[in-house]
Protein backbone atom coordinates (compact mmCIF):
# COMPACT_ATOMS: atom_id res chain seq x y z
CA UNK A 1 0.00 0.00 0.00
CA UNK A 2 1.94 3.07 -0.99
CA UNK A 3 -0.93 5.03 0.49
CA UNK A 4 0.59 4.26 3.71
CA UNK A 5 4.08 5.93 2.56
CA UNK A 6 1.93 8.14 0.78
CA UNK A 7 0.03 9.82 3.45
CA UNK A 8 3.42 10.40 5.75
CA UNK A 9 3.98 14.00 4.29
CA UNK A 10 0.91 14.83 4.88
CA UNK A 11 0.87 14.25 8.94
CA UNK A 12 3.85 16.12 8.92
CA UNK A 13 3.82 19.33 7.24
CA UNK A 14 7.29 21.01 6.35
CA UNK A 15 6.44 23.67 9.06
CA UNK A 16 6.65 21.35 11.62
CA UNK A 17 9.96 21.57 14.44
CA UNK A 18 12.79 19.69 13.35
CA UNK A 19 12.41 17.34 16.01
CA UNK A 20 9.01 15.18 14.60
CA UNK A 21 9.95 15.51 10.89
CA UNK A 22 13.09 13.90 11.70
CA UNK A 23 10.82 10.82 13.29
CA UNK A 24 8.13 10.44 10.50
CA UNK A 25 11.08 10.82 8.10
CA UNK A 26 12.56 7.55 9.85
CA UNK A 27 9.54 6.21 10.17
CA UNK A 28 8.89 5.94 6.58
CA UNK A 29 12.27 4.63 5.75
CA UNK A 30 12.11 2.01 8.37
CA UNK A 31 8.22 1.22 6.79
CA UNK A 32 10.24 1.15 3.40
CA UNK A 33 12.84 -0.81 4.43
CA UNK A 34 11.01 -3.53 5.80
CA UNK A 35 8.73 -3.67 3.06
CA UNK A 36 5.63 -3.31 4.61
CA UNK A 37 3.83 -2.10 1.41
CA UNK A 38 4.47 -4.70 -0.74
CA UNK A 39 3.51 -7.35 2.33
CA UNK A 40 0.60 -5.38 2.62
CA UNK A 41 -0.50 -4.87 -1.12
CA UNK A 42 -0.23 -8.86 -1.75
CA UNK A 43 -2.12 -9.87 1.42
CA UNK A 44 -4.77 -7.25 0.23
CA UNK A 45 -4.48 -8.78 -3.27
CA UNK A 46 -5.08 -12.39 -2.40
CA UNK A 47 -7.71 -11.52 0.21
CA UNK A 48 -9.61 -10.00 -2.87
CA UNK A 49 -9.13 -13.06 -4.96
CA UNK A 50 -10.46 -15.03 -2.63
CA UNK A 51 -12.95 -13.46 -0.94
CA UNK A 52 -13.48 -15.69 1.81
CA UNK A 53 -16.41 -15.07 4.91
CA UNK A 54 -13.03 -14.73 7.48
CA UNK A 55 -11.02 -11.85 6.72
CA UNK A 56 -9.61 -11.76 9.82
CA UNK A 57 -8.91 -15.67 9.81
CA UNK A 58 -7.67 -15.51 6.05
CA UNK A 59 -4.91 -12.85 6.48
CA UNK A 60 -4.18 -14.78 10.35
CA UNK A 61 -3.34 -18.02 7.69
CA UNK A 62 -1.65 -16.09 5.07
CA UNK A 63 0.41 -14.99 7.08
CA UNK A 64 1.09 -17.44 8.71
CA UNK A 65 2.18 -19.63 5.37
CA UNK A 66 4.47 -16.23 4.50
CA UNK A 67 6.42 -16.41 7.85
CA UNK A 68 7.08 -20.60 7.47
CA UNK A 69 7.85 -20.46 3.80
CA UNK A 70 10.48 -17.37 4.29
CA UNK A 71 11.87 -19.54 7.41
CA UNK A 72 14.22 -22.31 5.48
CA UNK A 73 11.48 -24.91 5.66
CA UNK A 74 12.91 -26.08 9.22
CA UNK A 75 11.29 -24.39 11.96
CA UNK A 76 7.44 -25.21 12.55
CA UNK A 77 4.16 -23.17 10.58
CA UNK A 78 1.50 -22.67 12.43
CA UNK A 79 -0.19 -25.96 12.47
CA UNK A 80 2.65 -27.50 14.76
CA UNK A 81 4.22 -26.29 17.75
CA UNK A 82 4.24 -22.54 17.44
CA UNK A 83 7.19 -22.80 20.01
CA UNK A 84 9.14 -25.54 18.70
CA UNK A 85 12.63 -24.66 16.68
CA UNK A 86 13.66 -28.68 16.47
CA UNK A 87 13.56 -29.46 12.51
CA UNK A 88 10.49 -31.65 11.63
CA UNK A 89 10.20 -34.74 10.64
CA UNK A 90 10.27 -35.42 6.44
CA UNK A 91 6.63 -36.36 7.39
CA UNK A 92 5.38 -33.81 9.37
CA UNK A 93 7.07 -31.14 6.88
CA UNK A 94 5.44 -33.07 3.86
CA UNK A 95 2.05 -33.08 5.60
CA UNK A 96 2.46 -29.11 6.45
CA UNK A 97 3.37 -28.71 2.96
CA UNK A 98 0.11 -30.61 2.08
CA UNK A 99 -1.87 -28.32 4.44
CA UNK A 100 -0.64 -24.98 3.15
CA UNK A 101 -0.94 -26.28 -0.36
CA UNK A 102 -4.41 -27.17 -0.34
CA UNK A 103 -5.04 -23.31 1.79
CA UNK A 104 -3.99 -22.08 -1.07
CA UNK A 105 -6.38 -24.24 -3.69
CA UNK A 106 -9.00 -23.73 -1.68
CA UNK A 107 -8.28 -19.57 -2.24
CA UNK A 108 -10.29 -19.76 -5.98
CA UNK A 109 -13.02 -20.98 -7.66
CA UNK A 110 -12.24 -23.12 -10.84
CA UNK A 111 -14.67 -20.77 -12.73
CA UNK A 112 -12.50 -17.97 -11.86
CA UNK A 113 -9.42 -19.11 -14.30
CA UNK A 114 -6.92 -17.13 -13.76
CA UNK A 115 -6.87 -16.52 -10.15
CA UNK A 116 -7.30 -20.90 -9.83
CA UNK A 117 -4.37 -21.39 -12.32
CA UNK A 118 -1.75 -19.16 -9.71
CA UNK A 119 -3.09 -21.27 -6.94
CA UNK A 120 -2.49 -24.38 -8.82
CA UNK A 121 0.98 -22.88 -9.85
CA UNK A 122 1.86 -21.59 -6.24
CA UNK A 123 0.58 -25.25 -4.73
CA UNK A 124 2.35 -27.15 -7.47
CA UNK A 125 5.71 -24.98 -6.31
CA UNK A 126 5.33 -26.12 -2.66
CA UNK A 127 4.38 -29.73 -3.19
CA UNK A 128 7.50 -29.54 -5.71
CA UNK A 129 10.13 -28.93 -3.39
CA UNK A 130 9.32 -31.67 -0.85
CA UNK A 131 10.58 -34.49 -4.24
CA UNK A 132 13.79 -35.80 -3.75
CA UNK A 133 16.40 -33.41 -5.04
CA UNK A 134 17.67 -33.33 -8.80
CA UNK A 135 20.33 -33.14 -10.54
CA UNK A 136 20.49 -29.34 -12.16
CA UNK A 137 20.39 -28.78 -15.60
CA UNK A 138 19.38 -32.82 -16.42
CA UNK A 139 16.87 -33.52 -18.38
CA UNK A 140 13.66 -35.06 -16.96
CA UNK A 141 12.80 -39.23 -17.40
CA UNK A 142 9.61 -38.13 -18.66
CA UNK A 143 8.81 -38.33 -22.75
CA UNK A 144 7.33 -34.60 -21.96
CA UNK A 145 9.01 -31.46 -21.51
CA UNK A 146 6.75 -30.25 -19.14
CA UNK A 147 8.91 -31.16 -16.12
CA UNK A 148 11.70 -28.72 -16.87
CA UNK A 149 9.44 -25.93 -15.71
CA UNK A 150 10.91 -25.82 -12.45
CA UNK A 151 14.04 -23.90 -12.62
CA UNK A 152 13.74 -23.69 -8.95
CA UNK A 153 12.89 -25.56 -5.75
CA UNK A 154 14.04 -29.50 -5.31
CA UNK A 155 12.25 -31.81 -7.49
CA UNK A 156 11.25 -32.17 -11.38
CA UNK A 157 7.60 -32.89 -10.38
CA UNK A 158 5.33 -33.65 -7.39
CA UNK A 159 5.63 -37.08 -5.43
CA UNK A 160 2.48 -39.29 -6.62
CA UNK A 161 1.42 -40.08 -3.16
CA UNK A 162 1.68 -36.62 -2.27
CA UNK A 163 -0.42 -35.88 -5.60
CA UNK A 164 -2.75 -38.72 -4.71
CA UNK A 165 -3.20 -37.51 -1.66
CA UNK A 166 -4.01 -33.97 -2.05
CA UNK A 167 -6.62 -35.06 -4.77
CA UNK A 168 -8.46 -37.21 -2.15
CA UNK A 169 -8.54 -34.10 0.38
CA UNK A 170 -10.08 -32.20 -2.61
CA UNK A 171 -12.70 -34.56 -3.33
CA UNK A 172 -13.54 -35.16 0.06
CA UNK A 173 -13.53 -31.21 1.01
CA UNK A 174 -15.68 -30.27 -1.56
CA UNK A 175 -18.06 -32.49 -0.11
CA UNK A 176 -18.20 -35.58 -2.55
CA UNK A 177 -18.79 -39.00 -0.75
CA UNK A 178 -15.56 -41.51 -0.66
CA UNK A 179 -17.63 -44.55 -2.36
CA UNK A 180 -18.23 -41.52 -5.15
CA UNK A 181 -15.15 -40.16 -5.72
CA UNK A 182 -13.52 -43.70 -5.87
CA UNK A 183 -13.69 -44.55 -9.56
CA UNK A 184 -12.40 -40.75 -10.35
CA UNK A 185 -9.59 -41.07 -8.19
CA UNK A 186 -8.43 -44.46 -9.58
CA UNK A 187 -8.23 -43.22 -12.71
CA UNK A 188 -6.35 -39.89 -11.64
CA UNK A 189 -4.00 -41.46 -9.09
CA UNK A 190 -0.06 -41.78 -9.42
CA UNK A 191 2.00 -44.32 -8.07
CA UNK A 192 4.42 -43.08 -5.34
CA UNK A 193 7.24 -43.42 -7.29
CA UNK A 194 6.16 -41.79 -10.54
CA UNK A 195 7.13 -37.90 -10.71
CA UNK A 196 3.77 -35.67 -11.55
CA UNK A 197 4.31 -32.84 -14.23
CA UNK A 198 2.27 -29.13 -13.63
CA UNK A 199 -0.06 -29.79 -16.38
CA UNK A 200 -0.91 -33.51 -15.09
CA UNK A 201 -1.24 -31.78 -11.72
CA UNK A 202 -3.10 -28.97 -13.02
CA UNK A 203 -5.96 -31.65 -14.94
CA UNK A 204 -5.60 -33.73 -11.76
CA UNK A 205 -6.95 -30.64 -9.53
CA UNK A 206 -9.37 -29.18 -11.63
CA UNK A 207 -10.67 -32.02 -12.32
CA UNK A 208 -11.52 -33.13 -8.84
CA UNK A 209 -12.96 -29.39 -8.13
CA UNK A 210 -15.57 -29.55 -11.22
CA UNK A 211 -16.74 -33.18 -10.24
CA UNK A 212 -17.24 -31.93 -6.25
CA UNK A 213 -19.42 -29.10 -8.22
CA UNK A 214 -20.70 -31.24 -10.59
CA UNK A 215 -22.06 -33.92 -7.84
CA UNK A 216 -23.16 -31.07 -5.79
CA UNK A 217 -25.51 -30.16 -8.72
CA UNK A 218 -26.28 -33.94 -9.65
CA UNK A 219 -27.90 -33.74 -6.16
CA UNK A 220 -29.94 -30.87 -6.67
CA UNK A 221 -30.99 -32.34 -9.56
CA UNK A 222 -32.18 -35.57 -8.24
CA UNK A 223 -34.38 -32.86 -5.52
CA UNK A 224 -35.97 -31.29 -8.58
CA UNK A 225 -37.10 -34.73 -10.19
CA UNK A 226 -38.45 -35.71 -7.08
CA UNK A 227 -39.89 -31.99 -6.37
CA UNK A 228 -43.88 -32.79 -7.17
CA UNK A 229 -44.19 -35.84 -5.04
CA UNK A 230 -42.21 -36.11 -1.77
CA UNK A 231 -41.30 -39.72 -2.25
CA UNK A 232 -37.84 -40.67 -4.10
CA UNK A 233 -38.00 -40.39 -7.54
CA UNK A 234 -39.50 -42.43 -10.35
CA UNK A 235 -36.56 -44.86 -12.41
CA UNK A 236 -38.14 -44.03 -15.32
CA UNK A 237 -37.54 -40.49 -15.02
CA UNK A 238 -34.47 -40.49 -13.54
CA UNK A 239 -32.84 -42.75 -16.01
CA UNK A 240 -34.42 -40.41 -18.71
CA UNK A 241 -33.24 -37.49 -17.73
CA UNK A 242 -29.76 -38.51 -17.29
CA UNK A 243 -30.25 -39.63 -20.90
CA UNK A 244 -30.80 -36.86 -22.41
CA UNK A 245 -27.34 -35.55 -20.71
CA UNK A 246 -25.17 -38.65 -21.90
CA UNK A 247 -26.67 -37.84 -25.09
CA UNK A 248 -25.73 -34.21 -24.70
CA UNK A 249 -22.60 -34.95 -23.61
CA UNK A 250 -22.04 -37.59 -26.95
CA UNK A 251 -22.85 -35.12 -29.85
CA UNK A 252 -20.58 -32.56 -28.57
CA UNK A 253 -17.99 -34.73 -27.96
CA UNK A 254 -18.58 -36.46 -31.41
CA UNK A 255 -15.45 -37.00 -33.48
CA UNK A 256 -12.99 -36.29 -30.20
CA UNK A 257 -10.38 -37.94 -31.62
CA UNK A 258 -9.58 -35.06 -33.76
CA UNK A 259 -7.84 -32.87 -30.63
CA UNK A 260 -4.92 -31.68 -33.16
CA UNK A 261 -6.14 -28.89 -35.41
CA UNK A 262 -5.19 -29.12 -38.78
CA UNK A 263 -3.78 -25.89 -39.89
CA UNK A 264 -5.57 -25.32 -43.54
CA UNK A 265 -8.69 -26.50 -41.71
CA UNK A 266 -8.93 -24.19 -38.16
CA UNK A 267 -11.63 -22.86 -39.61
CA UNK A 268 -13.40 -25.33 -40.26
CA UNK A 269 -12.77 -27.45 -36.87
CA UNK A 270 -14.18 -24.32 -35.13
CA UNK A 271 -17.68 -24.37 -37.34
CA UNK A 272 -18.07 -28.16 -37.24
CA UNK A 273 -17.45 -27.87 -33.14
CA UNK A 274 -19.80 -24.94 -33.01
CA UNK A 275 -22.19 -26.67 -34.71
CA UNK A 276 -21.75 -29.91 -32.29
CA UNK A 277 -22.10 -27.56 -29.42
CA UNK A 278 -25.37 -26.30 -30.22
CA UNK A 279 -26.78 -29.58 -31.36
CA UNK A 280 -26.09 -31.00 -27.87
CA UNK A 281 -27.23 -27.69 -26.38
CA UNK A 282 -30.46 -28.49 -28.60
CA UNK A 283 -30.81 -31.97 -26.93
CA UNK A 284 -31.40 -30.57 -23.53
CA UNK A 285 -33.47 -27.51 -23.80
CA UNK A 286 -36.65 -27.18 -21.65
CA UNK A 287 -39.15 -28.23 -24.01
CA UNK A 288 -36.96 -31.24 -25.30
CA UNK A 289 -36.78 -32.27 -21.81
CA UNK A 290 -40.29 -32.07 -20.77
CA UNK A 291 -40.57 -34.50 -24.11
CA UNK A 292 -38.19 -37.04 -22.85
CA UNK A 293 -39.79 -36.67 -19.35
CA UNK A 294 -43.63 -37.24 -20.65
CA UNK A 295 -42.29 -40.05 -22.55
CA UNK A 296 -41.09 -41.90 -19.89
CA UNK A 297 -44.05 -41.64 -17.81
CA UNK A 298 -45.69 -43.70 -20.60
CA UNK A 299 -42.99 -45.76 -21.65
CA UNK A 300 -40.52 -46.24 -18.60
CA UNK A 301 -39.40 -49.20 -16.35
CA UNK A 302 -41.14 -49.17 -12.74
CA UNK A 303 -40.13 -48.36 -9.33
CA UNK A 304 -37.86 -45.70 -7.46
CA UNK A 305 -34.79 -44.82 -7.70
CA UNK A 306 -33.08 -43.56 -4.91
CA UNK A 307 -30.76 -40.25 -3.97
CA UNK A 308 -27.60 -43.01 -4.02
CA UNK A 309 -27.96 -44.70 -7.21
CA UNK A 310 -28.69 -41.37 -9.09
CA UNK A 311 -25.72 -40.22 -8.15
CA UNK A 312 -23.67 -42.76 -8.76
CA UNK A 313 -25.06 -42.89 -12.05
CA UNK A 314 -24.27 -39.70 -12.99
CA UNK A 315 -21.02 -39.60 -11.55
CA UNK A 316 -20.69 -42.10 -13.83
CA UNK A 317 -21.43 -40.20 -17.09
CA UNK A 318 -18.42 -37.93 -15.97
CA UNK A 319 -16.11 -40.16 -14.74
CA UNK A 320 -16.26 -42.41 -18.06
CA UNK A 321 -14.92 -39.32 -19.79
CA UNK A 322 -11.71 -38.40 -17.54
CA UNK A 323 -8.65 -39.58 -18.95
CA UNK A 324 -6.79 -42.44 -17.27
CA UNK A 325 -3.73 -40.75 -16.36
CA UNK A 326 -0.62 -42.50 -17.27
CA UNK B 1 -12.79 -6.30 -66.67
CA UNK B 2 -16.50 -5.32 -66.98
CA UNK B 3 -19.52 -6.74 -65.00
CA UNK B 4 -22.78 -7.12 -64.71
CA UNK B 5 -25.18 -7.25 -61.82
CA UNK B 6 -27.36 -10.49 -62.17
CA UNK B 7 -30.63 -10.86 -60.11
CA UNK B 8 -31.16 -14.56 -60.04
CA UNK B 9 -34.23 -16.64 -59.06
CA UNK B 10 -33.12 -16.77 -55.54
CA UNK B 11 -33.48 -12.82 -55.20
CA UNK B 12 -29.83 -12.50 -54.77
CA UNK B 13 -27.71 -10.45 -56.60
CA UNK B 14 -24.38 -11.40 -57.75
CA UNK B 15 -21.87 -9.61 -59.70
CA UNK B 16 -20.60 -12.07 -62.82
CA UNK B 17 -17.73 -11.40 -65.09
CA UNK B 18 -17.99 -11.46 -68.79
CA UNK B 19 -16.31 -14.20 -70.51
CA UNK B 20 -12.94 -13.51 -71.89
CA UNK B 21 -13.99 -13.76 -75.74
CA UNK B 22 -11.97 -13.41 -79.06
CA UNK B 23 -14.00 -10.91 -81.27
CA UNK B 24 -13.16 -11.26 -84.93
CA UNK B 25 -12.99 -8.13 -87.04
CA UNK B 26 -16.66 -8.06 -89.02
CA UNK B 27 -16.68 -9.08 -92.28
CA UNK B 28 -18.52 -7.42 -94.85
CA UNK B 29 -20.06 -9.73 -97.18
CA UNK B 30 -20.33 -8.04 -100.90
CA UNK B 31 -22.03 -9.83 -103.97
CA UNK B 32 -19.32 -10.19 -106.96
CA UNK B 33 -15.65 -9.06 -107.26
CA UNK B 34 -14.55 -7.59 -104.36
CA UNK B 35 -11.93 -5.65 -105.62
CA UNK B 36 -13.81 -4.13 -108.60
CA UNK B 37 -17.00 -3.65 -106.47
CA UNK B 38 -16.81 -1.84 -103.29
CA UNK B 39 -20.22 -1.26 -102.29
CA UNK B 40 -21.22 -2.93 -99.35
CA UNK B 41 -24.35 -5.03 -99.47
CA UNK B 42 -25.53 -4.30 -95.67
CA UNK B 43 -24.75 -7.20 -94.82
CA UNK B 44 -22.28 -7.53 -91.86
CA UNK B 45 -20.87 -10.70 -90.21
CA UNK B 46 -19.03 -10.82 -86.70
CA UNK B 47 -17.94 -13.86 -85.18
CA UNK B 48 -17.49 -14.06 -81.65
CA UNK B 49 -15.38 -17.14 -80.57
CA UNK B 50 -15.54 -18.45 -77.00
CA UNK B 51 -12.44 -19.77 -75.37
CA UNK B 52 -11.81 -23.36 -76.67
CA UNK B 53 -12.65 -25.75 -74.89
CA UNK B 54 -14.73 -24.51 -72.61
CA UNK B 55 -18.62 -24.23 -73.74
CA UNK B 56 -19.82 -21.42 -72.20
CA UNK B 57 -23.78 -21.20 -70.96
CA UNK B 58 -24.91 -17.97 -71.91
CA UNK B 59 -27.34 -15.52 -69.84
CA UNK B 60 -27.10 -12.47 -71.42
CA UNK B 61 -25.30 -11.01 -74.37
CA UNK B 62 -24.75 -6.97 -74.73
CA UNK B 63 -23.38 -4.39 -76.94
CA UNK B 64 -23.35 -1.07 -78.09
CA UNK B 65 -25.55 -0.28 -81.27
CA UNK B 66 -23.65 1.71 -84.20
CA UNK B 67 -26.03 2.49 -86.76
CA UNK B 68 -27.17 -1.17 -87.29
CA UNK B 69 -30.39 -2.02 -88.09
CA UNK B 70 -31.23 -5.53 -87.20
CA UNK B 71 -29.26 -8.04 -85.52
CA UNK B 72 -29.59 -12.05 -85.99
CA UNK B 73 -27.84 -14.40 -83.68
CA UNK B 74 -26.55 -17.69 -84.52
CA UNK B 75 -25.04 -20.06 -81.85
CA UNK B 76 -22.68 -23.05 -82.56
CA UNK B 77 -23.25 -25.71 -79.76
CA UNK B 78 -21.79 -28.79 -79.39
CA UNK B 79 -23.72 -31.41 -76.94
CA UNK B 80 -21.51 -32.27 -73.92
CA UNK B 81 -20.29 -35.65 -74.43
CA UNK B 82 -16.58 -34.82 -76.50
CA UNK B 83 -17.75 -37.15 -79.59
CA UNK B 84 -21.06 -34.99 -80.33
CA UNK B 85 -20.46 -32.61 -83.54
CA UNK B 86 -21.07 -29.04 -82.93
CA UNK B 87 -24.20 -27.46 -84.46
CA UNK B 88 -25.25 -24.30 -85.42
CA UNK B 89 -28.70 -22.87 -84.60
CA UNK B 90 -30.53 -19.61 -84.53
CA UNK B 91 -31.26 -18.32 -81.33
CA UNK B 92 -32.66 -14.96 -82.63
CA UNK B 93 -33.73 -13.86 -86.11
CA UNK B 94 -33.96 -10.23 -87.50
CA UNK B 95 -34.01 -8.00 -83.61
CA UNK B 96 -34.58 -4.36 -84.76
CA UNK B 97 -32.04 -2.12 -83.02
CA UNK B 98 -33.45 1.28 -85.32
CA UNK B 99 -36.93 1.83 -85.74
CA UNK B 100 -36.40 3.44 -89.08
CA UNK B 101 -32.91 2.41 -90.79
CA UNK B 102 -32.36 5.44 -92.08
CA UNK B 103 -32.68 7.63 -89.09
CA UNK B 104 -30.79 8.46 -86.00
CA UNK B 105 -33.05 6.25 -83.58
CA UNK B 106 -31.33 3.51 -81.68
CA UNK B 107 -28.44 4.01 -83.85
CA UNK B 108 -26.13 4.28 -80.70
CA UNK B 109 -28.31 2.77 -78.13
CA UNK B 110 -26.96 0.18 -75.85
CA UNK B 111 -28.79 -3.39 -75.73
CA UNK B 112 -28.99 -6.64 -74.41
CA UNK B 113 -29.84 -9.69 -75.09
CA UNK B 114 -31.29 -12.02 -72.10
CA UNK B 115 -31.64 -15.87 -72.64
CA UNK B 116 -34.75 -15.68 -72.26
CA UNK B 117 -35.28 -13.69 -75.58
CA UNK B 118 -33.31 -16.52 -77.62
CA UNK B 119 -35.02 -19.22 -79.36
CA UNK B 120 -33.02 -22.26 -78.43
CA UNK B 121 -31.35 -23.00 -75.07
CA UNK B 122 -28.03 -20.85 -75.28
CA UNK B 123 -26.46 -23.84 -73.17
CA UNK B 124 -22.46 -25.57 -74.18
CA UNK B 125 -22.35 -22.51 -76.95
CA UNK B 126 -19.10 -22.67 -78.46
CA UNK B 127 -18.70 -19.35 -80.75
CA UNK B 128 -21.72 -17.20 -81.66
CA UNK B 129 -22.27 -15.41 -84.98
CA UNK B 130 -24.67 -11.95 -84.94
CA UNK B 131 -25.37 -10.83 -88.60
CA UNK B 132 -25.56 -7.16 -89.12
CA UNK B 133 -28.04 -5.61 -91.39
CA UNK B 134 -28.31 -2.23 -92.26
CA UNK B 135 -30.31 -1.55 -95.60
CA UNK B 136 -30.09 1.71 -95.63
CA UNK B 137 -27.58 3.99 -97.66
CA UNK B 138 -27.41 6.42 -95.33
CA UNK B 139 -24.87 5.23 -93.36
CA UNK B 140 -20.92 4.14 -94.64
CA UNK B 141 -20.35 1.56 -92.07
CA UNK B 142 -22.08 -0.22 -89.53
CA UNK B 143 -21.12 -2.30 -86.62
CA UNK B 144 -21.37 -3.52 -82.77
CA UNK B 145 -19.03 -2.04 -80.50
CA UNK B 146 -18.40 -3.49 -77.38
CA UNK B 147 -19.72 -7.04 -77.33
CA UNK B 148 -19.44 -8.66 -74.65
CA UNK B 149 -21.02 -12.03 -72.94
CA UNK B 150 -21.98 -13.35 -69.87
CA UNK B 151 -22.34 -16.41 -68.50
CA UNK B 152 -24.99 -18.38 -66.93
CA UNK B 153 -24.60 -19.60 -63.27
CA UNK B 154 -26.49 -21.82 -61.53
CA UNK B 155 -28.05 -20.70 -58.51
CA UNK B 156 -27.29 -21.94 -55.10
CA UNK B 157 -29.42 -24.72 -53.96
CA UNK B 158 -31.46 -23.86 -51.33
CA UNK B 159 -29.75 -24.65 -47.85
CA UNK B 160 -31.31 -26.87 -45.75
CA UNK B 161 -32.07 -26.12 -42.45
CA UNK B 162 -31.08 -29.16 -39.92
CA UNK B 163 -33.27 -31.39 -38.00
CA UNK B 164 -32.67 -30.02 -35.18
CA UNK B 165 -32.98 -25.93 -35.86
CA UNK B 166 -36.76 -27.25 -36.80
CA UNK B 167 -36.99 -28.83 -34.20
CA UNK B 168 -36.59 -26.19 -31.79
CA UNK B 169 -38.98 -23.97 -33.66
CA UNK B 170 -41.34 -26.57 -33.18
CA UNK B 171 -41.48 -26.47 -29.09
CA UNK B 172 -44.63 -24.63 -29.33
CA UNK B 173 -45.91 -28.32 -28.33
CA UNK B 174 -46.80 -28.77 -25.18
CA UNK B 175 -46.99 -32.10 -23.84
CA UNK B 176 -48.67 -33.06 -20.61
CA UNK B 177 -46.75 -32.28 -17.66
CA UNK B 178 -49.09 -33.35 -14.63
CA UNK B 179 -47.08 -34.64 -11.86
CA UNK B 180 -43.60 -33.68 -13.64
CA UNK B 181 -40.60 -32.03 -12.38
CA UNK B 182 -40.82 -28.19 -14.03
CA UNK B 183 -38.56 -28.84 -17.43
CA UNK B 184 -37.27 -25.47 -16.70
CA UNK B 185 -35.11 -25.62 -13.89
CA UNK B 186 -34.22 -29.86 -14.52
CA UNK B 187 -33.28 -28.34 -17.86
CA UNK B 188 -30.98 -25.52 -16.26
CA UNK B 189 -29.10 -28.23 -13.68
CA UNK B 190 -28.38 -30.58 -17.17
CA UNK B 191 -26.87 -27.67 -18.70
CA UNK B 192 -24.80 -26.75 -15.64
CA UNK B 193 -24.15 -30.48 -15.67
CA UNK B 194 -23.09 -30.90 -18.99
CA UNK B 195 -21.06 -27.42 -19.27
CA UNK B 196 -18.81 -29.00 -16.27
CA UNK B 197 -18.13 -32.45 -17.97
CA UNK B 198 -16.98 -30.09 -21.40
CA UNK B 199 -15.16 -28.07 -18.69
CA UNK B 200 -12.79 -31.17 -17.95
CA UNK B 201 -12.64 -32.85 -20.85
CA UNK B 202 -11.25 -29.03 -22.50
CA UNK B 203 -9.27 -29.38 -20.36
CA UNK B 204 -7.58 -32.48 -20.44
CA UNK B 205 -3.82 -32.51 -21.02
CA UNK B 206 -1.43 -34.72 -23.00
CA UNK B 207 1.60 -34.94 -20.56
CA UNK B 208 2.63 -38.38 -19.12
CA UNK B 209 4.29 -38.89 -16.20
CA UNK B 210 7.81 -38.80 -14.86
CA UNK B 211 10.17 -40.85 -12.97
CA UNK B 212 12.34 -39.84 -10.37
CA UNK B 213 15.85 -39.53 -11.55
CA UNK B 214 18.89 -39.22 -9.33
CA UNK B 215 22.32 -39.07 -10.62
CA UNK B 216 21.27 -40.49 -13.74
CA UNK B 217 19.61 -43.97 -11.95
CA UNK B 218 16.96 -44.28 -10.29
CA UNK B 219 17.09 -43.44 -6.27
CA UNK B 220 16.39 -47.29 -4.42
CA UNK B 221 14.02 -45.81 -2.20
CA UNK B 222 11.49 -44.82 -4.80
CA UNK B 223 11.45 -48.37 -6.65
CA UNK B 224 8.00 -49.94 -6.35
CA UNK B 225 8.01 -53.41 -5.13
CA UNK B 226 4.92 -54.72 -6.83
Amino acid sequence: MADKDKRRPGLAPPSMPEGKATKSDSDREFLSQAGVGELLRGAILKMVEARSDDPIGFLADHFCNLSSMTESGSAGGCDAEPLSNAPLSAGAQEQQHLNRALWHLRLAHHSQRSAFSNNVRVAYDLLNLTGPQRHPGEAPEGPDGSCTESPTGGGGGVRGGLYSQTLECLCSEGGVPASTSAPLLRRLHCQDHEAVPYDIFRHGVLTCAVFSDYIRQAQRLYAEVCCPDNGPASRALCLAVLGTLKEALETSQGCDANCCVNANNSCLEANVKAIRYLKASANISPCKLAQAMSGAQLRGPGGDMDAKEFENAAAELFITRVKVVS
Amino acid sequence: MSTIRVRKMSGSTEEVQAVSCSIKPPVYLQIGDTRTDAAHSGICVVDVSLPFGKPVSIEEISFKNYYTASVSVRLLRRGPGQEAPAKWCTALRDLSLMNNPHTEGGSQDFYSIHRTQMMEEPDHVVSVRLILRQPSSAWLTFSLEDIKIFPHTEPDPEKEVSDWLSDLTLGDQHPDLEGLPDPQTVSSSIQQMWALTEVMQTNQTTACIGRFDVDGCYDINLLSLT
